[in-house]
């Protein structure tokens, strides 16, 4: 069998923690196997299932005694009978939403009933046929896929979006290659972004968005079911940015359990209402 | 300035396209072989494939960064620094084939006034980038886009040089600084191609800056 | 299989029991809970839960030597935890109340059926 406490803090790592703790758990996990006489696998099963398994069990939802809740900060968005209307076609009508640092709002519903609709105009990249929308100004979108430069590497990525933002370009490659650590990712100097992996470019499209230090953050879920070796725990960044005190909107496709999110908006079904 | 790092980075991207590069550092070399032997057509000639490969070259890196001048957008950039910083590049690449293929010119052919005819590279390679640029955001499809650029510059060689149609064309400054460099005459051409050439230049640049004001427009929300 | 939450709290309330009693480590308090007749709780369920408890800052961890090599991690309950285990405590016996009456009523149905 191969090296049991070497691919569960493997895993570890990959799953986003840091690599000090992912090493401390290791040697935990082995010291406990030794107690039981028994070898970790024995035990706790195969290395990667049970990494995974502890992860959601540490990010689980405490019951009500145990929660660390932090107190919501200023409001950073809010839509007051937000409409998208296309010529007669009605998209949806009525958003509302008053989204504070430290709440994550999940926007649902089925595929074409307006859910990018409604985060763009969150961002600003589309208007609203009527309501309003009150936004911070310090906002970071991350589309679903896409929204880079196929044939720079990661760290001019980090300078050209940095620039945007009016950081030097220095200290802009410095805090993306930072923040890319914190995803357990070392963004290689001469890998361009179209030889990234899927899930790869997916870190890159979450440093990007929040290299500025946004108050606010637009996301769009990417699709699931990238190679295993780069998968990320899109949600775990996205509570990792509440906790931070940041306010996270979030478009998700697919089925989810929604427990953890504040505010959730059902665009439903699509179509006329 | 952020212009200056988008200019900087989109040389880069460009960069390492190398077939793309060598393809259009070589296209005006193929127009000049092609006419080697006379001076005058194989200079003028030498020239449009200039203007028409830095046009095409900024036609398509406008339309490539689609999915990225948004996000660039939202993070703070302003429309000016963005279109700009890659107009600034695009026109950098095309002073980079004007000086060589000056050289060339210089070495190769028996030229009347040969600053004439380095103005005159000099001047299509500055009108080139705008007009791709323009025609990029006017037509966000590459295939259509591509398509008004060639037809724009085949009705650029073949038109009658005497004629109306040939004057509104936007390389018709090189015709015109080109004849006196060739053929000598009045310095008078000089000064109408050099204020066509302005024209050309401004229209394209405003109008570039203008439609991408529109099309990267970002609501401006009051705060919560 | 419990449900999830479910079982959290059942466990937790038997963990911080026992800690209460005294600190241990994690074998420890798995043979413990054997022993009780309450669970045989598999390892990836014990420890993540402990693990859990840490976090929430109901448990404090130390090291001890240990005979088999590396250092043994102990866990000891702290005031939060104890608080938790009193208010815990308190609802398991409520619903243990409520669940032998219930069971009573139905046993005594039975006799009455059997008569």
């Amino acid at each position: 069998m191969i090296d049991w406490p070497a691919v569960f803090e493997a895993e570890l790592l990959r799953l986003g923690l840091q690599p000090g703790r992912a090493r401390q758990l290791s040697e935990e996990a082995t010291q406990e196997a030794a107690d039981h006489a028994g070898t970790p696998a024995d035990l706790f099963g195969p290395a990667h299932l049970y990494a995974r398994h502890l992860v959601a069990e540490l990010n689980a939802p405490d019951d009500q005694r145990g929660r660390q809740r932090y107190a919501p900060g200023p409001v950073f968005l809010s839509l007051a009978g937000v409409t998208k209307r296309y010529r007669r076609y009605t998209v949806f009508s009525g958003v509302d939403l008053t989204l504070r640092g430290g709440e994550v709002a999940a926007i649902v519903g089925a595929n074409g009933c307006g859910k990018s609709t409604l985060l763009r105009i969150c961002a600003g990249l589309t208007r609203p046929s009527s309501g309003a929308v009150r936004r911070t100004r310090r906002v970071g979108f991350v589309p679903q896929d896409g929204g880079t430069a196929g044939w720079l590497t990661a760290e001019e990525h980090f300078t050209l979006f940095g620039a945007a933002a009016g950081m030097v370009p220095g200290r802009a490659r410095s805090t993306g290659v930072h923040l890319a650590t914190r995803l357990a990712w070392r963004p290689s100097r001469r890998q361009r972004a179209q030889q990234l992996s899927g899930g790869t470019r997916q870190k890159l499209n979450l440093v990007l968005g929040e290299l500025h230090a946004p108050d606010l953050l637009l996301l769009d879920e990417p699709y699931q079911g990238f190679d295993q070796g780069t998968y990320l725990d899109f949600w775990q960044q996205v509570f990792a940015w509440r906790d931070a005190g940041r306010a996270v909107v979030v478009v998700t496709h697919l089925l989810h359990d929604l427990q953890n999110v504040d505010h959730v908006l059902d665009l439903g079904g699509g179509g006329d209402r | 300035m952020t212009a200056f790092v988008v200019a900087n980075l989109s040389t880069r991207e460009v960069g390492r396209r190398w077939a793309a590069l060598l393809l259009v550092a070589g296209l005006p070399l193929w127009f000049y072989l092609v006419r080697r032997d006379l001076a005058g057509q194989s200079t003028r000639m030498l020239t449009l494939g200039i203007g028409w490969a830095v046009s095409t070259l900024t036609l398509f890196v406008v339309n490539a960064s689609r999915s990225v001048d948004p996000r660039l957008r939202l993070a703070g950039a302003s429309v000016v620094s963005i279109i700009g910083g890659r107009l600034i590049a695009m026109t950098g690449v095309g002073l980079a084939l004007v000086v060589g293929y000056w050289m060339l010119v210089g070495f190769d052919q028996d030229v009347l006034h040969l600053w004439a005819a380095g103005l005159m590279m000099l001047l299509t390679a500055l009108v080139a980038a705008p007009l791709g640029s323009l025609i990029g955001a006017l037509l966000p499809r590459e295939l259509e886009g591509a398509l008004a650029l060639l037809s724009v510059c085949a009705v650029q060689m073949l038109a009658d040089p005497a004629g109306t149609i040939a004057k509104v064309m936007p390389f018709w400054s090189a015709r015109e600084v080109g004849t006196y460099a060739i053929d000598g005459g009045s310095l008078e051409m000089v000064w109408r191609g050099l204020a066509h050439a302005g024209v050309v230049w401004l229209l394209g640049t405003a109008g570039t800056l203008a439609i991408f004001q529109w099309r990267l427009r970002i609501a401006r929300y009051p705060e919560p | 299989m419990m449900s999830r939450p479910w079982l959290h709290g059942f466990l937790d309330l038997c963990l911080l029991a026992m800690l209460r009693e005294r600190a241990d480590y994690g074998y420890g308090l798995s043979q413990r809970l054997a022993a009780a007749g309450v669970a045989d709780v598999p390892g990836g369920t014990l420890y993540p839960a402990l693990l859990r408890l840490e976090q929430q800052g109901l448990a404090l961890p130390s090291w001890g030597p240990s005979e088999t090599g590396p250092r043994r991690k102990y866990y000891a309950i702290t005031p939060a935890g104890i608080d938790v285990l009193t208010g815990q405590a308190d609802e398991w016996s409520r619903f243990r109340d409520g669940v032998d009456s219930l069971l009573a009523a139905a046993v005594q149905t039975v006799h009455r059926e059997q008569r």
